[in-house]
């Protein structure tokens, strides 16, 4: 176990009508080493707020966060952002040695890491494009090497291919797969899309919507290459369509 | 050099010449209009003798000094207040009050409190370039988007990082912007400034030419702020360019 979260709940007050909305409630979830954990929900669950409560850019109104090896978050966690969330005036090469930098790590260290890490996501030639100069796939895979710079054992990412095309987003896939197979970090993945679940995940998070919390967890045990017209693959697809599509029908009627 | 070039050098040669021949067949006086070449003697007769030039640095002077100075505080100011809440808060209603209020106006109060050598002048310059570059800054700050700020925080970045890493290159498009708007300002003021109470300055020199009825020398005068408002336009677009490069366009 890499962390946990223990009976997490989150609340807060709308300022305009003084209304209490709860986004999660008692969430308690494991998260394992070197899994591809998918949090698959309705829009508006809470998934993205459980995944900033992860990287600790959220705190939790209820319950708690714990790391069993007992070394605190350090450089536990690194997250990427939905809309890539990169640095404009920064070059590739300056956004990727962004993490390493403000740790203070030694220039010529961090720029050999983050070399290794652009020619990893296949942005080589890319290094002093600006982001601006880059299309969204590249963009989302900068932000990838970013976040690996800081050497984490979580990686977070926010349904980082929501706003892609559906070629890229497939490219990017494999490329996500290959990556996580290669550095054998744990990935926690948000998404709303059933087959991405189903094409990337080890294990999915099925949440329910307002208040979010955990309606079922899904083992996925089938080898990969995943395709979705496989038979184990669509069978799948179609117990979570109907598990998911009774959250969408209740976030709807709210 | 494109058509475009070409049209627009026509239709600045063709106005100069236009112009020139309607003085020189009498149809305009060289009292209200003088011809360009005229000007143009002009202009080299004051710059030989000195006068131009000497104009020109005393009126720089100024103007760098309070450009400076301004500048200054408002991208100190402005990044402080776009940073922290507090600090914005105790700004804010002073920027409400004072921003509206023409610079020019204190000129009067600067005088009282400075006297009338170059420090009320300069204080009128700092304070009509502090407030363009404050409120472009504050702008500046508030444009950035609060996921980048996430972001710097995820990656480990402490609060002084951000501001250093992030909400000042962040904001350096905008504080560009106002210190455009600020040496504009810069330059109108020191007319203003000068138009009273001194002996010496580009203003001094326009002003006191127009009690003279000296046409050419007014028009020497009008030519010589323009040639440093553009001065000053290409060395803030190059600084621009130097301290903004992922603003270029690709090619």
């Amino acid at each position: 176990m890499l962390l946990a979260l223990r009976d997490v709940g989150k609340a807060w007050l709308l300022k305009r009508t003084g209304e209490r909305v709860t986004a999660l409630q008692s969430i308690s979830l494991d998260v394992h080493p070197g899994e591809f954990l998918i949090l698959l929900g309705p829009s508006g669950c809470g998934k993205s707020t459980l995944l900033q409560i992860i990287a600790g850019l959220e705190a939790p109104s209820t319950g708690d966060i714990r790391f069993p090896d007992g070394n605190g978050r350090g450089k536990l966690t690194s997250m990427v952002f939905q809309d890539y969330a990169l640095f404009p005036w920064r070059t590739v090469l300056g956004n990727v040695v962004f993490g390493p930098e403000v740790r203070s790590v030694g220039r010529g260290e961090r720029e050999a890491k983050a070399r290794q890490l652009i020619e990893l996501v296949n942005l080589r030639g890319a290094e002093n494009r600006y982001p601006h100069e880059l299309s969204g796939g590249m963009r989302q895979r900068v932000a990838l090497a970013r976040a690996l710079a800081n050497d984490p054992e979580v990686l977070l990412f926010d349904e980082p291919l929501a706003a892609l095309d559906a070629q890229t987003r497939r490219v990017l896939q494999d490329e996500l797969l290959r990556i996580w197979a290669e550095t054998g970090k744990t990935f926690v993945y948000v998404t709303h899309s059933l087959q991405e679940a189903v094409l990337l995940g080890s294990r999915i998070v099925l949440m329910t919507a307002g208040p979010g919390r955990i309606k079922q967890i899904v083992d996925l045990p089938l080898p990969r290459p995943r395709h979705l017209t496989g038979r184990a693959e669509a069978e799948l697809l179609d117990r979570l369509d109907g598990l998911l599509g009774e959250e969408v029908n209740r976030a709807m009627a709210l | 050099m494109t058509a475009s070039h070409l049209r627009q050098i026509a239709s600045v040669a063709g106005l100069l010449v236009l112009w020139q021949l309607l003085v020189q067949t009498g149809k305009l006086s060289e009292l209200f209009l003088p011809a360009p070449l005229s000007v143009l003697a002009a202009m080299w007769e004051m710059t030989r003798s000195g006068q131009l030039p000497w104009a020109v640095l005393v009126s720089l002077n100024r103007v760098v000094q309070g450009f400076v100075y301004g500048a200054t505080a408002g991208v100190v100011l402005g990044l402080l207040a776009g940073a922290v809440g507090w600090i914005e808060d105790l700004l804010d209603p002073w920027v409400a009050a004072l921003y509206p209020i023409p610079k020019s106006a204190l000129f009067p109060l600067f005088l009282l409190w400075f006297g009338l050598g170059d420090t009320s002048k300069i204080a009128t310059i700092a304070i009509g370039v502090l407030f363009l570059v404050l409120v472009n800054t504050i702008t500046g700050v508030r444009s950035i988007s609060p996921v980048l700020l996430k972001a710097a925080r995820d990656l480990g970045a402490s609060r002084l990082q951000i501001f250093v890493k992030v909400i000042l290159p962040g904001a350096l498009p905008n504080i560009f912007t106002g210190l455009r708007l600020g040496a504009g300002m810069a330059l109108i003021l020191v007319f203003i400034t000068e138009i009273e109470a001194t002996k010496a300055g580009l203003g001094f020199l326009l002003w006191e030419a127009f009690q003279l009825l000296d046409t050419k020398k007014v028009f020497a005068g009008v030519v010589t702020f323009g040639l440093l408002g553009v001065a000053a336009t290409w060395l803030l677009q190059w600084l621009e360019r130097v301290g903004c490069p992922w603003l270029q366009r690709s090619n």
